[in-house]
């Protein structure tokens, strides 16, 4: 099939404020492709996709739709005309049936004399689900009954109908499991083959270099080059790829390059058989200078543990010991220098409507108040130098930290922590989300914290992130400890992986 | 920080979108007093000395409803803790004798009462996990309750003070009202900017989750906040008896609402966040009185005024609601 051009942009640039988001950017989508879009966090890959789409404006330049000038108003919009996108975040309606989910702002095709006909909305949203694959999701349910990864297929489902010549997808895949990836790949490859056009954005190397058909890099707002299939399955191709988008060598240090699993004799942090919810009789001994792993699946009750050493959870018994103090509830344990970085970035970690500043003081502001008096120019200071040593991308500390991209947002909620000198530091997926320039320096904070005598915990989905950087990785499945493994230079993927299913 | 280019000029787009809430709050402020100019002409200083006599107890209860406006939380109680609190001032002055002493005792136990109150406001609110706005209400009809009945106490419509407070002398009283402003406005924007409790408030207004497990005992500055805005209560109840001299059912009644419109009026989000700011009080309540001045010495009639009030808030409010920021939505 001859591939034609879909979209054309055309010398667009995006400011946001005096942020340049994107730099006179031309490039062009053709049919029957899976176009991948890699680049490091705040290189503009969403940005283009969110104008595209109908989502925000471009600052200037032109787009083509099928060669016809192209300015969506709307999402809805766009859609009508074809192009759906999928988001990071969640995009459903709470509190309603997956069916009126599906079928949101299209009940007009199934009323008549006003009247809506409900029976019908559930059994067409049915049959749209099975159509996909995902039978075991109800069209009558609540959605509220499904979790996040399942909100995530129902609204792929809502977005991808017969008329969708273009769909986006926006870091989706970080959302879903494996059973949940492999329909969204069958579902693209089934639109590629349509000739139909995908727009791929994901962190994730593996898979893009496993998806996609063609492949766009972006740097600092601007197109780095292009790869085709050919070029794509070329032996060096990742290292070429990440070098078009950190614009420098990543080097080898990547995770620690030391096995030394020594730690202080002091304990940290203690979990003295703790039951909360669905887990019972649980205990950990973390020390001074140590990093301790958790791995499982998502809902293994690991992400449990992390907020229950927070003080976030109640437990039913067994206590949460810090310097022989016993911690109930968050302000205890922040009070005693335990720092937490949510997975819910968006929501627990960060206040998104606050600058930068306001963000990464906001648990040191204690310490910053002298009789009642914080003084402003303190808190400039301690954010500056935690923007400057995390290299946050922002024009000042009075920056909204909403006007960041993902990997910056991480960083404030790294910086946080850092700032207020907190001792144990429990990390919930630190990484999610997070491109690799972002992650190797994460990943040297972390060693380096680790040689500062600090304690590690760090909740990770990502085996490899865990054995690249803890001292012991205990993975849990069903809410109980399934294994438990110590550092070495053998430990593989594949030794944890039946603990983990 | 690299990318970056120079800060925006003043008449740039971006300032303008970013800053709409202010520039609406202050075009407000000056259309109205370019208009009490024109239309005050001979009668200015004494006009002046109008506006500033109405707009001082707003505007001291204002600057308190910051604490709680900041945390996106409303209060409607205040129009009948007004009442309470004045009605209760006055009986107390008035069995100790009619003299400073009582007054002092007077004005203590009213700041005591209004402390209990704020306290009640803010923890009840936290324990049940309700709307402070249903607290609030209780708090109303409690207060409604608590001043009629202290009305019928005295079998009367009205009773006055027999101690004098007020100034007898027109610029002292003036300048006294001025520096009582002016001291609330500069505590409460000292507490409000440069203290934990300020910064707190904002915080619970923005995420209050995030705020949380930053290391804040919300529930403790929830009820700090509520005993803030207490205190200018009972120092705005004092400010209003220093005019009136007397009290009566209908004492403080609408204030709640009024005290809502000035805040919106200068700028207040209604959800609160670290967009509050103080000046919202100064300048809505400021705008407000004189726009309530301008309509009288226009000449509009009374029955009318309220119609273009509510007009004109539309406005302000369409103005100043919609999300203008160049934002990615969430």
């Amino acid at each position: 099939m001859e591939k034609q051009v879909v979209i054309e942009v055309k010398n667009m640039c995006k400011n946001f404020g005096p942020t340049k988001a994107l730099k006179n950017v031309d490039v062009k989508f053709y049919t029957g492709e899976i176009r991948g879009l890699v680049g490091e966090n705040g290189s503009g890959k969403s940005t283009i996709t969110s104008i595209i789409s109908g989502m925000q404006k471009a600052s200037s330049g032109e787009m083509f739709y099928h060669g016809q000038p192209w300015s969506p108003s709307t999402m809805v919009e766009a859609q009508e005309k074809g192009i759906s996108m999928v988001l990071q975040e969640a995009n459903t309606i709470p509190g309603c049936t997956v069916a009126e989910n599906i079928f949101a702002g299209r009940f007009d095709e199934f009323t008549r004399f006003g009247i809506i006909n409900m029976k019908r909305v559930t059994q067409e949203a049915q049959k749209m689900l099975d159509s996909f694959g995902i039978s075991h999701i109800r069209a009558e349910d609540n959605i509220n009954k499904y979790g996040f990864e399942d909100r995530k297929l129902i609204e792929i489902v809502r977005c991808v109908s017969d008329d969708t010549q273009v769909f986006v997808v926006d870091e989706t895949t970080t959302a879903l499991s494996l059973d949940g990836r492999k329909i969204l790949y069958r579902l693209i490859h089934k639109l590629k083959d349509e000739g139909k056009t995908v727009i791929f954005i994901s962190h994730d190397m593996d898979e893009i270099l496993e998806q996609c058909t063609d492949l766009t890099v972006l740097r600092d707002g601007e197109i780095i080059g292009h790869l085709n299939r050919e070029e794509m399955d070329q032996k060096d191709a990742e290292k070429r790829i990440r070098f078009m988008m950190v614009g420098r060598e990543i080097g080898e240090a990547y995770y620690r390059d030391d096995y030394d699993t020594s730690h202080q004799q002091e304990v940290a942090l203690e979990l003295e058989h703790v039951s909360c919810g669905n887990i019972q009789d649980f205990s950990l001994q973390l020390h001074k200078g140590e990093i301790i792993g958790f791995g499982g699946l998502s809902g293994c009750g690991m992400h449990e543990v992390g907020r229950a050493a927070f003080g976030l959870e109640k437990l039913s018994s067994g206590r949460v010991v810090r310097n022989g103090k016993e911690i109930k509830s968050c302000y205890e344990a922040i009070n005693s220098g335990i720092g937490y970085i949510s997975k819910n970035r968006d929501t627990e970690a960060l206040i998104l409507e606050a600058s930068i500043g306001e963000n990464i003081v906001m648990p040191s502001i204690p310490a910053l108040s002298h009789a009642t008096f914080i003084s402003p120019k303190a808190e400039k200071k301690l954010a500056d130098k935690e923007i400057e040593s995390f290299r946050i991308k922002c024009n000042s500390e009075k920056q909204w930290v909403n006007t960041l991209s993902g990997g910056n947002k991480q960083k404030v909620s790294f910086a946080k922590w850092t700032a207020k000198g907190s001792d144990v530091i429990i990390m919930d997926c630190p990484t999610r989300g997070v491109d690799i320039g972002v992650k190797q320096s994460m990943y040297a904070l972390i060693a380096q914290m680790k040689k500062e005598g600090k304690a590690i915990l760090l909740i990770s989905e990502e085996m490899a992130e865990l054995i690249g950087m803890a001292d012991k990785i205990i993975i849990m499945k069903d809410f109980k400890v399934s294994g438990e493994f110590m550092r070495s230079e053998t430990l593989s993927e594949n030794d944890m992986i039946e603990y983990v299913i | 920080m690299n990318e970056t280019t120079k800060a925006p000029g003043i008449f740039s787009r971006e300032f303008l979108a970013k800053h709409v809430y202010d520039i609406a709050a202050y075009a407000g402020l000056i259309v109205t007093f370019i208009l009490f100019l024109v239309f005050s002409g001979s009668r200015l200083s004494y006009n002046l000395g109008t506006v500033l006599q109405s707009a001082a107890t707003y505007s001291i209860i204002a600057l308190g409803a910051v604490f709680v406006y900041s945390m996106g939380y409303m209060d409607v109680s205040v129009g009948q803790q007004v009442g309470v609190y004045a009605i209760l001032l006055i009986m107390i002055t008035n069995k100790l004798g009619g003299g400073t002493f009582g007054v002092v005792v007077g004005f203590l136990a009213i700041l005591a009462l209004a402390l209990v109150c704020g306290a009640f406001n803010g923890a009840v609110a936290v324990w049940l996990k309700l709307p402070s706005i249903v607290t609030s209400l209780f708090l109303m009809f409690f207060f409604t309750g608590a001043q009629l009945l202290l009305m019928e106490s005295t079998g009367t419509n009205s009773i006055s003070m027999q101690a004098t407070i007020k100034p007898a002398n027109r610029s002292t009283y003036n300048l006294v009202l001025v520096i009582c402003i002016a001291a609330v406005a500069i505590l409460v924007t000292y507490f409000f900017k440069y203290t934990k409790l300020g910064k707190y408030t904002r915080g619970i207004g923005a995420n209050e989750l995030a705020t949380a497990q930053s290391g804040v005992a919300t529930t403790r500055y929830k009820v700090l906040a509520y005993m803030a805005f207490g205190v200018c209560v009972a120092i705005g109840t004092f400010v209003m008896l220093m005019r009136t001299g007397s009290a009566g059912k209908g004492t403080g009644s609408g204030y709640a609402m009024d005290i809502m419109i000035c805040l919106i009026l200068g700028g207040m989000p209604l959800s609160g966040g670290m967009k509050s700011k103080v000046s919202s009080a100064l300048i809505g309540t400021f705008t407000y009185v004189l726009l309530t001045n301008d309509l009288t010495t226009m000449g509009v009639d009374l029955n009318m005024i309220n119609f273009v009030k509510a007009v004109i808030f539309l406005a302000i409010v369409l103005v100043t609601c919609r999300k203008k920021d160049g934002v990615l939505p969430r």
